[in-house]
């Protein structure tokens, strides 16, 4: 009998053992969906390091594969920030190249010879699996449903949020940063529930290996101690709670302090000062319950309570002083910009200019959440309902986290895993009730119907059931077509938004076909092939890491935005007029200019779109050379055409952008697609300058920076003279400054 | 005026100089201003200007009555007169002499006629013509106030133009009243809780009310409300024929009412969520129940069905729908 045999399966033990290897099959599939789901721009393109940052991690993980941990650890970079250098060893979070050479090393070991720039690419997705399983885990640990785990780590694997950061190629600090926070917080959890000293100091490693790998690491300082001083408000101290958190506290300051960019900060800096505070709290509370036990007197109780209080404000009093007199570093900009959120725009334009930091609009909520934004409430409600010590590290985590993602496109990235718990616990809960296939028994129901619960106004009654197979059919089926979507919405995102290199180009041709746009990488191997090993390239800091790690050529600036003033040098050149420019260039040794211009094509990223940066930054330094307003007509437009104003043509980004750009069309015709304007006749003129190449597309453009004149001219008279035209004799009264050679 | 045409007659007749001579009118004004800025008309404006000259003048032409709505000018006019009093009292280069100075437009209508200045506030920055500091342009330097301007920005601007050297540092007075008025109610708020707690904690420690909360912060924040407050969107617009547009064109856009629509539907969607997670689980009549699971069905499958068409027309190439939107 069909029947009976399934029986033999499903009950008992072997009922238990047949779930549990499901439940690893599950899982499998879940981590296999995950890592192939990301695997879009390998199948499109190549195996291919993507956009900016990784780059840099990519060029630092190849320096620490071939001269070995210890020089990774002392790196002094001199190729880029000419001529300041960067330390680079001390100045970056270590974890996620370490991960991949030891990756690397394993394989080697093992035999397995695999380029580290593969074991790069590939890195994000791997950890996208391990995310799902962590995802499991923390799950698990908030619900007693057998399937409120399984669909938290299927939401986590494909879900966009977590997709955009750790598709194949993006080698970010992320791609292992995501899965860390998810198992350090399960192990949080874990710690709490048990009160076990094991679990908190797996939490505490888990957390310095976090601190290692990415700078969000934060939020993980402030959000267990949130967690903590809400359980104490809530009268909820326990011993547990207690050994839990000084294990971590310790342990995991201790851990973090070992990282050198990080050094002292844990105890200098406001932003971990909660944990320090909540450190000191739990002391205190511990004596009072340790006190109490002792003395039954009311009185004592009281005054005990009123000496918490006033020790604590006085600690707190003492923390605000300390960082008054600045003993204590005040809050770093970037996370005092999340609270006050003018402040990035008035002191720091750096952080402001980067796309990534700007709010989110709502359409990017639902683009990277789908219909996990709407059961994510619903989630939330759930843990009121049940309300144990994870529950409220869960509403916590969910209401922080959803503000800052409102504040920082970026921090998505945290609110996701927390998204993907809630809403699985409330799709959980409603598949656990529509999918059972018997029938409650009225009766028992009448029996259990005098009910237990407290305060909460939803779960006063008791669990009856659903009665009908209509209910329980309309709901699954609608479920399971959510669902669906949810699945096709991920897959289209993912291979639709999330899955371009940005290093390389696709678009389509009028007849379908596709064309990829390949100049970045033209031009960079340009650069290789015909530029001596140490000339220098100056660019804006966005094309730093890659001409670091594509061209191998020093760059003045790169996206390790450490050094304001350099960049707002460079900001200068760019924006000044040659005969400015010059002397800077000059100064730096600069040999090379490289600019990005998307007229021709209509590729909106271009330098001459983010030159108004260039000018903020350069006139937050110099402010009496620079001036925003003169690059805005009269009428307060940004032009280029014939009508911008005389300070932009003269600037040396818009010369170098449209320089000999007109020779393309037919006399007078010449059209900037980007800005969807005609530009003037003539091409600007560049004395200072040469053009070295210019890519298939025009989006890059790379400009040699001459020599000093062999007669003493200044390039000026010199660019004249070639030209045939007559000196006039009148310049040296009057005329733009040159450059004295001293 | 008078009292101080004689003085000043008074000093030229004692110094023995021309009574133009560009140190006794620097004192003068020094005198007059009594660590605050001095109150120019268009006459004195003038006398301070004249070349030659041996001290900067830092004059701001301003219009601070009511009449004019300018707002800038009356929320400056307190940061000048610090400016003013902090260069008056510290300790600065030996030799260097500053003047500040306001001119209103209420007394200096023919200045601001001939500086041909069509807005106000706008602060001009006179360089001397003789001295150890002379320069020699004369002409003075203008700084436009293009939005609402602290006392630093303009203290910086005004320390870039000065020759260097020491000088004294922007004080704000300490403001004892705030402090002690923060203290006050600081304690009062304390005393308040302790003889309210028996009534407020039972509020508190609401579990209903903290539910409430929490869910109302998530759908605000998730619908897009700190895009709102950081970017300042508009409420709503015109559609071009007269209508309104409830729906912001593209994908980084929005309106204040778009995100308000979008937190109701989440809303209602978390809501029919709940009902059939938690709710309906709970009811004990079975033709209630059977009731309640299609409405809230139905209910969910037609809000989610118009949030995806509200986000088709946000994403033009966006292929999912659900039917009856």
């Amino acid at each position: 009998m069909a029947e009976s045999s399934l029986d033999v399966l499903l009950k008992g033990s072997s009922g238990r053992n047949t779930r549990g290897l499901l439940r690893i099959i599950i899982l499998l599939t879940i981590a296999a969906a995950a890592v192939s789901s990301r695997l879009f721009s390998v199948i499109r393109f190549e195996s291919i390091i993507h956009e900016f940052d990784p780059w840099f991690n990519f060029r630092a993980t190849k320096y620490l594969v071939q001269n070995g941990f210890y020089s990774f650890w002392d790196w002094f970079d001199d190729r880029t920030w000419h001529p300041l250098g960067r330390v680079t060893g001390g100045t970056l979070y270590p974890g996620l190249m370490v991960t991949s050479g030891i990756i690397y090393h394993i394989l080697r070991f093992l035999t397995i010879p695999v380029d580290i720039r593969n074991i790069c690419v590939l890195l994000a997705p791997g950890f996208s699996g391990l995310t799902a399983l962590a995802m499991y885990f923390l799950t698990c640990e908030m619900s007693s449903s057998p399937s409120a785990g399984l669909l938290a780590a299927a939401f986590m694997g494909i879900t966009p949020g977590y997709i955009s950061r750790s598709v194949a190629g993006s080698y970010d600090n992320e791609a292992i940063a995501i899965f860390l926070l998810v198992f350090t917080f399960f192990l949080w959890i874990k710690a709490v529930k048990n009160g076990s000293i094991m679990w908190g100091a797996l939490t505490a490693l888990f957390y310095g290996y976090m601190v290692s790998a990415w700078g969000g690491y934060v939020f993980i300082t402030n959000l267990i101690p949130l967690h903590v001083f809400v359980l104490i408000c809530m009268g909820r101290y326990s011993t547990r709670l207690y050994i839990s958190y000084t294990t971590w506290y310790a342990l995991g300051t201790l851990g973090s302090m070992q990282i050198p960019f990080v050094g002292f900060l844990p105890i200098r800096n406001s932003d971990h000062m909660s944990a320090l505070g909540i450190f000191g709290l739990i002391q205190l509370v511990a004596f009072a319950e340790f006190v109490r036990g002792y003395l039954p007197g009311k009185q004592f109780q009281k005054l005990l309570t009123s000496m918490v209080f006033l020790v604590f404000g006085l600690g707190f009093a003492g923390l605000i002083l300390l960082s008054v007199s600045g003993v204590i570093a005040p809050w770093s900009g970037r996370f005092y910009s999340l609270w006050d959120t003018g402040y990035a725009k008035i002191h720091i334009p750096i952080i402001a200019s980067v796309s990534e930091h700007q709010p989110t609009a709502w359409p990017a909520f639902f683009f990277d959440l789908n219909f996990l934004i709407w059961l994510f409430p619903a989630g939330v409600f759930i843990c009121f309902q049940k309300l144990k010590d994870e529950h409220v590290f869960v509403i916590i985590y969910a209401v922080l986290s959803s503000y800052f993602a409102g504040v920082m496109v970026r921090l998505m990235l945290t609110l996701t895993p927390i998204v993907c718990v809630a809403a699985a616990l409330a799709l959980s809960a409603i598949l656990d009730n529509f999918l059972v296939l018997s029938k409650p028994d009225p009766e028992a129901v009448a029996k259990a119907s005098s009910d237990d619960s407290k305060s909460f106004r939803s779960s006063r009654n008791a669990v009856v059931g659903i009665y009908s197979y209509f209910s329980k059919t309309v709901v699954t089926c609608s479920m399971s077509l959510y669902l669906l979507l949810f699945v096709a919405h991920c897959t289209w995102v993912t291979s639709n938004a999330y899955s371009s290199p940005s290093v390389v180009l696709a678009s389509k041709m009028p007849d379908g076909s596709q064309f990829i746009i390949d100049d970045y990488r033209e031009a960079y191997y340009w650069l290789r092939q015909n530029t001596p090993d140490n000339a220098k390239i100056m660019s804006w800091w966005d094309y730093g890491y890659q001409i670091g790690g594509m061209a191998d050529r020093p760059t003045l600036v790169d996206n390790n935005t450490w050094n304001n003033t350099h960049i707002a040098t460079v900001g200068k050149a760019m924006s000044s007029r040659e005969e400015v420019s010059y002397p800077i260039l000059r100064q730096h040794d600069v040999d090379y200019v490289l600019v990005v211009f998307g007229g021709l094509l209509g590729y909106s990223g271009d330098d001459l779109n983010k030159f108004l940066w260039m000018v903020r930054i350069a006139e937050g330094i110099w402010p009496d050379e620079v001036n925003e307003r003169d690059y805005f007509t009269s009428r307060g437009e940004y032009r280029v055409d014939e009508e911008a104003t005389p300070t932009m043509k003269n600037s040396l980004m818009y010369k170098m952008s449209y320089y000999n750009y007109n020779s393309l069309f037919p006399a007078g015709q010449a059209v900037d697609r980007v800005r969807g304007v005609k530009l003037p006749a003539e091409s600007p003129q560049l004395n200072t300058l040469e053009e070295a190449f210019t890519s298939e597309n025009w989006i890059i453009r790379i400009y040699k920076v001459k020599d000093l004149d062999n007669l003493g001219r200044d390039h000026n008279n010199a660019v004249a003279f070639d030209k045939g035209l007559k000196r006039k004799r009148a310049t040296k009264k009057k005329g733009p400054r040159v450059l004295r050679t001293e | 005026m008078k009292p101080w045409a004689t003085l000043f007659i008074f000093f030229s007749v004692i110094s023995g100089v021309l009574a133009a001579k560009p140190s006794d009118t620097f004192e003068k004004f020094q005198s007059l201003s009594r660590s605050g800025p001095v109150d120019l008309d268009s006459a004195s404006f003038k006398e301070l200007t004249t070349v030659p000259r041996d001290y900067y003048a830092a004059v701001i032409l301003t219009a601070i009555d009511a009449r004019y709505g300018c707002i800038m000018c009356r929320e400056f006019d307190s940061e000048w007169d610090l400016i003013s009093r902090s260069w008056n009292k510290g300790t600065k280069l030996e030799g260097l002499k500053v003047v500040f100075g306001t001119l209103d437009f209420d007394h200096g209508k023919d200045v601001f006629q001939k500086l041909l200045l069509q807005t106000a506030p706008v602060l001009l920055l006179f360089p001397p013509t003789v001295g150890p500091f002379a320069k020699v342009d004369a002409e003075p330097a203008r700084f436009d106030f293009t939005g609402p301007v602290t006392a630093d920005q303009i203290y910086s601007w005004i320390g870039r133009h000065l020759p260097d050297g020491p000088r004294p540092p922007l004080i704000r007075p300490v403001n004892y009243m705030r402090i002690a008025s923060a203290i006050t109610l600081l304690m009062g708020a304390a005393t308040l809780f302790t003889v309210l707690s028996p009534y407020v904690l039972p509020i508190i420690q609401n579990r209903n009310l903290w539910a409430a909360v929490s869910l109302i912060a998530i759908l605000l924040f998730t619908s897009g409300q700190m895009f709102n407050h950081i970017r300042k969107v508009p409420y709503v617009a015109g559609d071009g024929h007269g209508g309104i547009s409830y729906f912001a064109g593209g994908f980084q856009n929005q309106f204040g009412l778009e995100t308000q629509i979008v937190a109701a539907i989440y809303a209602v969607l978390s809501f029919a969520t709940i009902a059939l997670a938690v709710k309906v689980p709970r009811m004990e009549d079975v033709k209630g129940q059977q009731l309640a699971v299609i409405t809230w069905g139905a209910v969910l499958f037609a809000t989610y069905s118009f949030l995806l068409s509200v986000f088709k027309t946000k994403n033009g190439g966006y292929p999912f729908y659900l039917p009856p939107f």
